[in-house]
């Protein structure tokens, strides 16, 4: 192991094209569309911003309660509530736009046709570096997790958007699959330029005395550090299976957090639900990572892509 | 009426020591803490997220109003045990930190003059109108309703009503205290004793039951209402979208951003998750 320097490390990341200051972003879902979080927040620390995801038209979203707090962790149904792309490109991105960060575009919808347009909308749209496609969304019956657990319809959706975008493409995976691999190949395949992984895993909550859900939805989207090593063992997994960078996220509270998904082979992380418990969480993740690097003689952040060593 | 929105402060994310922390009566907890950012912005209906663990369970912060600032830069809450969260923050002691974001959401908008504010309390719900009697209150009238007297507000909070405003109401369902019966009923026989012309504005804070009903209320007597609400949150600031409550036109609110306070007529009361009783 390389020995304790005091050089200050190179944090930047070129991710599928995408210039990010450093390998530190907002996940999609946590950070809205940053308006909230830059009243405590300098956002041009941020690596980038990934949105909270957007679709062709306005979605309602699922009635109350939504979210169940669980061990190290919490359940969600909120049911992709969003403006529709058209606010989005008309009151949200403008905002965004005034900082220095890389805004990347969470994108859904309930059919390969929406997808689509959507992905279309936002081709050539200043200020929008990248999109990240959710296929993946546990809480919404029709859309997302339909295209994220059957390979061959992933396949189509993801070839369609590639070929309706000349913006970088993000597949976001569910983890809810037997095998992640197959689905890794599956957006290389179909010209995806990068993964995300992981989306929320499928839970549920019972109130034992009303014997009723938790949640009006019944299950949810289960994410925080309980789900961690779920989602370092997929990323490893992916990332020996395929030759696309990978965004990694799911539990991430800390620079050493972020640094176990860069070892596991993710060349950039992803801050979720810690934003909720910190609103902090992003900039501590990227002074933790600094300070990791330091700590350890890292000169480069790139250096610690996949190097775990497994013998 | 006057606007609801305050400046922010520069920092609402803060370490906030504990300054007192012991039972106040009736099941509740009276915790201070010094956080002089907050106290400087705080408005009556502000709210605030404690984490009340530096590990990662429980994870989420959890919501408490504010029931009073006791110097410029503490604020008082008052909570009881409602799960492991509160469960935990009974054994933290004077001295110890906690993570605090606050004040957040909007606030009661103060009445003018010539109103007299009606506050009605259900339950727990007593914290912000307390804050809020201390403002606006020498002209007002407390409706304090709970099913027994042992859920009646911590009896300093009581003296402290009387002190601050008009008239204290106090009914219990069981007729432990004060008069038997539901508060919305005493609320209804004051609503029709007052003279014809008199300006009534309804804040309510409690069970969401009883904020339907106070709400139906004040439509029928064409009076403004309003109401603050709970749920449970995650982040406190808008982002999670867990704490949102269905709106009259068919959206959704966020309890934590666009509230906790609501006008009533916003709020679609007719579509709640159904209330179910214990077993």
């Amino acid at each position: 192991m390389p020995s304790q320097s005091n050089i200050k490390p190179d944090l930047s990341v070129d991710f599928a094209g995408i210039k990010l200051k450093n390998p530190v972003l907002t996940a999609s879902g946590t950070f809205g569309y940053g308006e909230e979080y830059a009243e405590f927040i300098d956002l041009n620390r941020l690596g980038g911003v990934i949105v909270k995801g957007v679709s062709l038209r306005p979605i309602k979203g699922n009635p109350p309660p939504r979210i169940w707090e669980t061990p190290s962790g919490m359940l969600n149904a909120i049911g992709l509530e969003n403006p529709g792309v058209d606010v989005f490109l008309e009151s949200k991105l403008p905002f965004l736009r005034k900082f220095d960060t890389a805004v990347v575009v969470n994108i859904f919808g309930y059919s390969l046709e929406e997808y689509v347009g959507v992905a279309k909308q936002l081709d050539g749209v200043p200020g929008v570096a990248g999109l990240e496609v959710n296929i993946s969304c546990p809480n919404v019956k029709a859309g997302g997790i339909v295209f994220g657990t059957d390979v061959q319809a992933a396949f189509l959706l993801l070839s369609a958007v590639r070929k309706a975008t000349k913006l970088p493409v993000i597949a976001k995976l569910s983890p809810n699959v037997t095998d992640i691999t197959a689905f890794a190949r599956a957006a290389q395949e179909a010209g995806c330029d990068g993964l995300s992984l992981i989306n929320t895993l499928l839970g549920m909550a019972i109130d034992v005395d009303c014997r009723r859900p938790r949640l009006a939805n019944c299950t949810g989207g289960l994410s925080g550090p309980a789900i961690r090593p779920v989602a370092v063992r997929m990323v490893w997994q992916a990332a020996r299976a395929v030759k696309l960078p990978i965004i990694g996220m799911g539990g991430i509270m800390t620079g050493d957090d972020a640094a176990e998904f860069m070892l596991a082979g993710a060349s950039a992380v992803a801050v979720g639900t810690a934003n909720f418990t910190n609103p902090r969480a992003s900039i501590d993740v990227i002074e933790g990572l600094e300070a990791y690097c330091i700590r350890h003689g890292v000169p480069r952040i790139l250096d610690l892509v996949g190097k775990v060593e497994t013998i | 009426m006057i606007s609801r929105r305050y400046k922010l402060p520069s920092n609402r994310f803060q370490k906030a020591t504990i300054l007192s922390h012991a039972r106040a009566g009736r099941g509740y907890y009276r915790l201070v803490l010094r956080a002089s950012e907050t106290a400087s912005a705080a408005v009556p209906g502000s709210f605030v997220m404690l984490r009340v663990s530096a590990n990662l369970d429980p994870l989420l912060a959890r919501p408490f109003g504010i029931a009073s600032l006791p110097t410029r830069s503490s604020i008082e809450i008052y909570y009881r045990v409602a799960g492991r969260g509160t469960g935990l923050l009974t054994t933290m002691e004077a001295g110890q930190s906690l993570n605090l974001l606050g004040p957040l959401g909007n606030g009661f908008p103060l009445p003018d003059r010539a109103v007299m504010p009606v506050l009605v309390s259900g339950g727990s719900g007593f914290p912000p109108l307390h804050f809020f009697s201390l403002k606006a209150g020498s002209r007002a009238h407390v409706f304090i309703g709970a099913r027994d007297k042992d859920c009646l507000p911590p009896a300093p909070v009581v003296t402290s009503f009387r002190e601050h405003v008009a008239g204290v109401h106090i009914t219990t369902e069981d007729g432990s205290a004060g008069r038997q019966g539901m508060t919305t009923d005493a609320l209804a026989a004051f609503l029709d004793k007052r003279e014809a012309g008199s300006l009534i504005v309804l804040y309510a804070c409690g069970p969401r039951g009883m904020l339907a009903a106070v709400s139906r209320m004040a439509s029928e007597h064409g009076i403004l209402c309003f109401v603050s609400m709970e749920e449970r949150m995650a982040c406190g600031v808008g982002t999670c979208m867990g704490c949102s409550v269905s709106a009259k036109d068919g959206g959704y609110r966020r309890i934590c951003r666009e509230g906790p306070v609501f006008d009533s007529r916003e709020i679609e009361w007719g579509e709640q998750f159904p209330v179910k009783m214990k077993r």
